[in-house]
C-alpha cells in the first residue's frame, strides 16, 4: 500500500495542480481565439477533445498588424484532462484523512471528477443532430448538420427502397477525382466540391454559373462557395454542395449540382433504369416517427424579435405502444427513449420547425456534479469564515 | 471645534439625505409645461416600440439618446424635455427639423455635409436636407461592405444613415405604436399604415384610440391648451379602464426615468471615494481624529448610494418582471452593486478604510460603464425567446456576475494594497496585514459563485439545446474565470505565491474578467479586422495594459515597499 502512495505522490503535487490548470487556461483562451476563423466544432476535436495541438502563433497577433508563421506544440484537452483527473485522484489518496473540515474539499473535488468523466462521456458517447419537419408531416430519422452523404435511391422495389450512400467526408476527399464502387451504379466525378455554399436563385446566378450543370435543378440554380462558418458567427450549420459529373462507361449521364440546401431529389436515367440523388445531412433512422401537427412562432408586437417558438408534435412508436401529442417549446424538451428533443429553429416562413435531438448518456452528470460542488464549497469556506467570526467576535 | 470630526459624519449624511431629498421632490413634481399644456399626463401616455409597452416619455427620451447622445434638446440654449421634442416633430416638423438632435463626430462626414462649423458635434436635420442624396448614396456604398470589413467613416456614415432612417419613420408616426388595444382581441398598431402592395400608399388608423391620439395632436399645434388637457384625460382614463397595469407601470417609469437613481448613485459613490481618498491622506496627520471620521463619512455616503442603486435595481425587476440582469447593461449594474455589501462586510471585518475606498469606486465605475452601454436606446428591451425564463436568469445569470462582480472586487483591493502599500506609507501596520487576508477571502466566494454560476449556465444550455458545455467564446470565458480563481487558491494553498503573489494574481483576474465580460463579444466584430481599432476595444486594451503595470507594481521586492518600513 505504501509503495503505492509512494509512487503516486509525484503526481499529487499541487504544483502539477496549478501547472495543468494554467496550461487548461491557456488552451482555452487560444481555443476561443481559433474560433474567429474556424467553426466550434472543429475547434472542440482539434483542441478541446485532442491529444495534442499545434497553436498557430498567428492566433495571438491580429494579421493586419504582423503576419506570424509558425506553431507551438501544446498538450490537447483530452491530455490536460486526464492528468487533471489523475492529480486530483492522486492527492486524494495521498492526503486523504477523513476530518470534518476536510470533507468539504473531498465533496468539492468528488464533483470535479465528475465533472471531468461527464466532459469525456459527452465527447466519446454524445450524439446531436436535427429533426427537420414541415408542417403536417413526419420524420423517422435524425440528420447530423455536422456531417452529410451523397444518397443514390433506387425506388423500384414498391416496399422499400434500396439506398446507397457515399459519405460526404469521401467526397471531400475524392474531389477532383472518380469514385466508383462496385454497388453504385454509376461512376462520380467530383467537380467541384464545397464545404459550404451559398445558393443563387435563377435571377442571382449568372448564365456562366447556371451552365455548370447540365441536368437536374443545377440549371435552375446555382451555388457558389461560402466561408465555413466560425464559431464567433455563433452555432451555424454548414451547407455542403458539389457539382458532379456522372458516368457510365465512358458516356456521361450529365453534370448535376448537389446541395444539402434543396431537399428535392433529382433523378437520373441509367440504362433506362431510374435512380435518385441528393446530397443530404446524414441519418440515422430510428424506430419512431415524429410528426409535426403545429408550429407556432410569436413575435413581440412590430417588431421580428422571436417571444416563443413551440411544435406540437405527435409522437408515434408501434413497437412501445406509444402514440400521443407532445408540446415542446423553448427550455421545455420532449424526453423519449434515450433523446431529447430540442426546440431549435424553424423551417423558412414558419412553415416547419427544426428538432435538435441529443443522446448524451453523460447528461445527469453535470446535475450532480454542480450539487457536489456547491455543497462541498458552501461546507468548506463555511467552516473557514465561521473560523474567522470566532476570532472577530472573540 | 474640537469635536467637529466626531458630527462630520452625521453632517455629511444630513447633506446627502437632503441631496436625494429634493432629487425625490423634484421627480414627483409637476413637470414642464409647452404651448401652455402640462406635459406630465401627456409623457404618461403609452406606446408600445421594441414589443415592449412603454410610457411616451421613455420612447422620446431613448430616442433622442440614440440620435444625440443626450435625453433632452435645446431650443435657445435651453434644456427641454424629450417628450416636447416628440410632440413637436409631430405637430410641427418645420421647426423640429431646425432642432439640432443629430449627433455627427466623423469629421470626413461632416465634410461630406457641408458644414463648416465643424467644433460643432450636434446639427439638424434641415442643415443636412441639401445632402441628403449624397448621405444615401455613401450609405448604400457603405452598406455594400460587411460592419466588421467597414472603415470607421463607412461606419459613421451608416449609423447616421440609420439616425435619419429612425427620425423619418418617427416623424412619420410610423413608430412608435401609438394606437393603444382597448378591447381584448386587438394588438398594439402604428398610425400610419404603409400599404404593402401598392407602394407610397399609407392609410391613417381610425380606431378609437387613434382618434383620441390625433385629438391631442391636432389641440396640441393649434396651441388650444385647454381642450388638449382635456382631450389627454380623456383618453387617460380610457386607457386606465382598459390597461391598468400598464398604466401604473409607465406612471412609475416615468418617475423612475426622472429620479435617474444610477446617476445619483454613482455621484454619490464619487463623493465616497473622494472622502475615503481623504482620510487616507489624513492618516498620518490625524489618525485617531479625522481619519476615522472621514472614513466613517464614506461609508454613510456609500449606504446611502447603496439604498438608491438598490431602489434602481427593483424599480426595473417592477418594470420589467425579470430578475435584475438581463442585458450588459444591466449586468454592469448589477456587478458594482453586488461588490459593495461584499467590500463593506470586508471593511466591518478588517476596520482599515481601503475596502470602502474599493467599494465607492466598483460603483461608481460599474454604473459609468453601464452608462455608456445604454446610449444604444431602451434598456429594458424584450428578451429572445430562448432567454425568456425567470428561472435561470434569476440563478444562473445572477450567480455567475456575483462570481464576475467578486473577482472584479478582490483585484481592486488588490491594486489598492499593492499601489497604497509599495508607493506610500498610508497602509504601514494593521493593513498590510488585514488586506491579503480579504483579498483571500473575497477570492474564495468569487471560485465559489463563478464556478456554480458556470456550472449552472451549463445545466441551462442542456435544458435549453441539450448541450453542457459547448465550447462557444461565452462559456470559454466564463470558465476562463473559474480556471483563473482556483490557479490562485492552489497556489496560495500549495506555498507558491504569497501576499504579493496573491495581489497580483488578483489584479490579473481583473484582465480575466474583463475579457469575458466584454472580450468575447468582441471577438464577433473581428479583433482581426478593422474593429480592433473601435473605442470599446480600444478602452478594453487600455485597462488590461494598466494592469499589467500595476502587477510589474506588485514584484517590488518587500524591503522597498514604503507601508513595510519600520517607521
Amino acid at each position: 500500500m505504501n509503495a503505492v502512495l509512494n509512487l503516486l505522490k509525484p503526481f499529487a503535487s499541487l504544483k502539477l495542480t496549478v501547472v495543468l490548470l494554467a496550461l487548461s487556461m491557456f488552451l482555452i483562451l487560444a481555443g476561443t481565439l481559433a474560433q474567429v476563423d474556424q467553426g466550434v466544432w472543429l475547434v472542440v476535436d482539434s483542441y478541446f477533445r485532442s491529444i495534442y495541438v499545434a497553436i498557430p502563433f498567428q492566433l495571438f497577433v491580429p494579421r493586419k498588424l504582423a503576419e506570424i508563421p509558425g506553431v507551438l506544440p501544446f498538450p490537447g484537452g483530452a491530455t490536460l484532462g486526464v492528468l487533471l483527473f489523475v492529480n486530483l485522484v492522486a492527492a486524494h489518496l495521498v492526503r486523504f484523512k477523513l476530518a470534518w473540515n476536510r470533507a468539504g474539499m473531498i465533496v468539492t473535488h468528488a464533483g470535479v471528477l465528475l465533472l471531468l468523466v461527464g466532459e469525456f462521456v459527452t465527447g466519446a458517447f454524445a450524439k446531436e443532430g436535427n429533426m427537420t419537419i414541415a408542417e403536417g408531416e413526419s420524420a423517422n430519422y435524425i440528420e447530423d448538420t455536422r456531417s452529410c452523404e451523397l444518397a443514390v435511391i433506387d425506388g423500384s422495389d414498391p416496399k422499400d427502397d434500396l439506398v446507397i450512400v457515399v459519405p460526404g467526408q469521401i467526397l471531400e476527399d475524392a474531389a477532383g477525382a472518380d469514385l466508383s464502387n462496385g454497388l453504385l451504379p454509376f461512376t462520380v466525378r467530383i467537380l467541384e466540391w464545397m464545404p459550404n455554399s451559398r445558393l443563387l436563385g435563377p435571377m442571382q446566378a449568372s448564365p456562366a454559373q447556371l451552365s455548370r450543370a447540365s441536368a437536374g435543378f443545377g440549371k435552375q440554380v446555382a451555388a457558389v462557395p461560402a466561408r465555413v462558418a466560425s464559431g464567433v458567427d455563433g452555432a451555424g450549420t454548414d451547407f455542403p454542395a458539389a457539382y458532379v459529373e456522372l458516368r457510365s462507361g465512358e458516356s456521361s449521364l450529365g453534370t448535376y449540382l448537389v446541395t444539402t440546401q434543396l431537399r428535392s431529389l433529382q433523378s437520373v436515367d441509367v440504362g433506362g433504369k431510374r435512380y435518385d440523388l441528393a446530397l443530404r445531412f446524414e441519418r440515422r433512422y430510428r424506430p419512431y416517427t415524429v410528426k409535426l401537427v403545429d408550429f407556432r412562432h410569436d413575435r413581440f408586437v412590430g417588431t421580428e424579435v422571436a417571444r416563443n417558438f413551440s411544435s406540437l408534435v405527435r409522437l408515434s412508436d408501434p413497437a412501445q405502444r406509444v402514440d400521443r401529442e407532445v408540446l415542446i417549446s423553448m427550455n421545455n424538451p420532449l424526453r423519449y427513449a434515450g433523446e431529447t428533443f430540442y426546440q431549435a429553429s424553424f423551417a423558412p416562413d414558419d412553415s416547419g420547425t427544426v428538432l435538435q435531438v441529443v443522446r448524451n448518456p453523460g447528461w445527469l452528470l453535470p446535475y450532480i456534479s454542480c450539487t457536489l460542488v456547491t455543497i462541498g464549497l458552501l461546507w468548506h469556506f463555511g467552516i473557514r469564515l465561521a473560523g474567522s467570526f470566532r476570532r472577530k467576535l472573540a | 471645534m474640537k469635536s467637529f470630526p466626531r458630527f462630520f459624519p452625521i453632517v455629511v449624511a444630513l447633506c446627502v439625505l437632503a441631496f436625494m431629498g429634493s432629487a425625490i421632490a423634484r421627480s414627483f413634481a409637476a413637470g414642464d409645461r409647452a404651448r401652455g399644456v402640462a406635459l406630465e399626463d401627456i409623457e404618461r401616455l403609452p406606446v408600445s416600440a421594441g414589443g415592449r409597452t412603454k410610457p411616451l416619455d421613455t420612447f422620446a427620451r431613448n430616442t433622442l439618446l440614440r440620435l444625440s447622445g443626450r435625453q433632452t434638446f435645446e431650443v435657445d440654449d435651453a434644456r427641454r424635455s424629450a417628450t416636447e421634442w416628440i410632440l413637436e416633430l409631430w405637430t410641427d416638423p418645420s421647426a423640429a427639423a431646425e432642432r439640432r438632435v443629430f449627433r455627427i463626430d466623423h469629421p470626413d462626414v461632416k465634410s461630406l455635409l457641408a458644414i463648416s462649423d465643424t467644433a460643432r458635434t450636434r446639427f439638424s436635420w434641415k442643415e443636412m436636407e441639401p445632402k441628403l442624396d449624397e448621405v444615401v448614396r455613401q450609405a448604400e456604398l457603405a452598406q455594400q461592405v460587411s460592419r466588421k470589413q467597414q472603415d470607421p467613416f463607412q461606419r459613421a456614415i451608416a449609423d447616421l444613415y440609420g439616425k435619419l432612417s429612425e427620425y423619418a419613420e418617427v416623424r412619420a408616426l410610423r413608430t412608435p405604436y401609438v394606437v393603444a388595444p382597448l378591447a381584448a382581441g386587438e394588438e398594439w398598431a402604428p398610425m400610419v399604415v404603409v400599404d404593402p402592395h401598392e407602394k407610397g400608399k399609407t392609410s391613417i388608423n381610425d380606431s378609437e384610440s387613434a382618434r383620441a391620439f390625433q385629438a391631442i395632436l391636432v389641440t396640441y399645434s393649434t396651441g388650444d391648451s385647454a381642450n388638449c388637457e382635456r382631450a389627454v384625460a380623456a383618453y387617460t382614463a380610457r386607457l386606465n379602464a382598459s390597461l391598468a397595469p400598464e398604466m401604473q407601470r409607465g406612471a412609475f417609469e416615468v418617475v423612475f426615468s426622472r429620479l435617474e437613481p444610477f446617476y445619483q448613485s454613482s455621484a454619490l459613490y464619487m463623493l465616497a471615494f473622494l472622502l475615503g481618498c481623504v482620510g487616507l491622506l489624513a492618516a498620518p496627520i490625524s489618525p485617531d481624529r479625522w481619519k476615522p471620521s472621514l472614513f466613517r463619512a464614506a461609508i454613510v455616503v456609500i449606504a446611502v448610494a447603496f439604498v438608491v442603486q438598490t431602489f434602481g435595481l427593483c424599480a426595473r425587476i417592477y418594470l420589467q418582471g425579470r430578475p435584475p440582469v438581463t442585458n450588459l447593461y444591466s449586468s454592469a449594474v448589477f456587478i458594482g452593486w453586488a461588490c459593495v455589501p461584499l467590500a463593506l462586510f470586508g471593511e466591518w471585518f478588517s476596520r482599515v478604510g481601503i475596502l470602502s475606498i474599493a467599494a465607492s469606486f466598483i460603483g461608481f465605475a460599474t454604473l459609468i460603464v453601464a452608462h455608456n452601454l445604454s446610449a444604444s436606446g431602451d434598456t429594458m428591451e424584450m428578451m429572445q425567446a430562448v432567454l425568456d425564463t425567470n428561472f435561470w436568469l434569476a440563478t444562473h445569470v445572477v450567480v455567475v456576475t456575483i462570481g464576475y462582480s467578486a473577482t472584479f472586487l478582490a483585484g481592486f483591493i488588490a491594486i489598492f494594497y499593492v499601489l497604497g502599500g509599495a508607493c506610500t506609507r498610508l497602509l504601514a501596520g494593521e493593513a498590510m496585514k488585514a488586506l491579503p487576508k480579504m483579498i483571500y477571502g473575497v477570492i474564495c466566494f468569487a471560485a465559489l459563485a463563478s464556478f456554480v454560476g458556470t456550472v449552472l449556465g451549463g445545466i441551462w444550455a442542456d435544458q435549453s439545446w441539450g448541450r453542457f458545455w459547448g465550447w462557444d467564446p461565452k462559456e470559454n470565458g466564463a470558465a476562463m474565470i473559474v480556471a483563473w480563481n482556483l490557479i490562485i487558491l492552489h497556489a496560495r494553498w500549495g506555498g507558491m505565491i504569497r501576499e504579493r503573489g496573491v495581489a497580483a494574481m488578483a489584479i490579473a483576474g481583473n484582465v480575466v474578467t474583463a475579457w469575458s465580460w466584454f472580450g468575447t463579444n468582441m471577438l464577433g466584430v473581428g479583433l482581426h479586422s478593422y474593429g480592433f481599432m473601435d473605442s470599446a476595444v480600444f478602452v478594453l486594451s487600455a485597462f488590461c495594459l494598466s494592469q499589467l503595470l500595476l502587477m510589474a507594481v506588485a514584484f517590488v521586492p518587500t524591503a522597498k515597499w514604503k507601508s513595510l518600513q519600520p517607521a
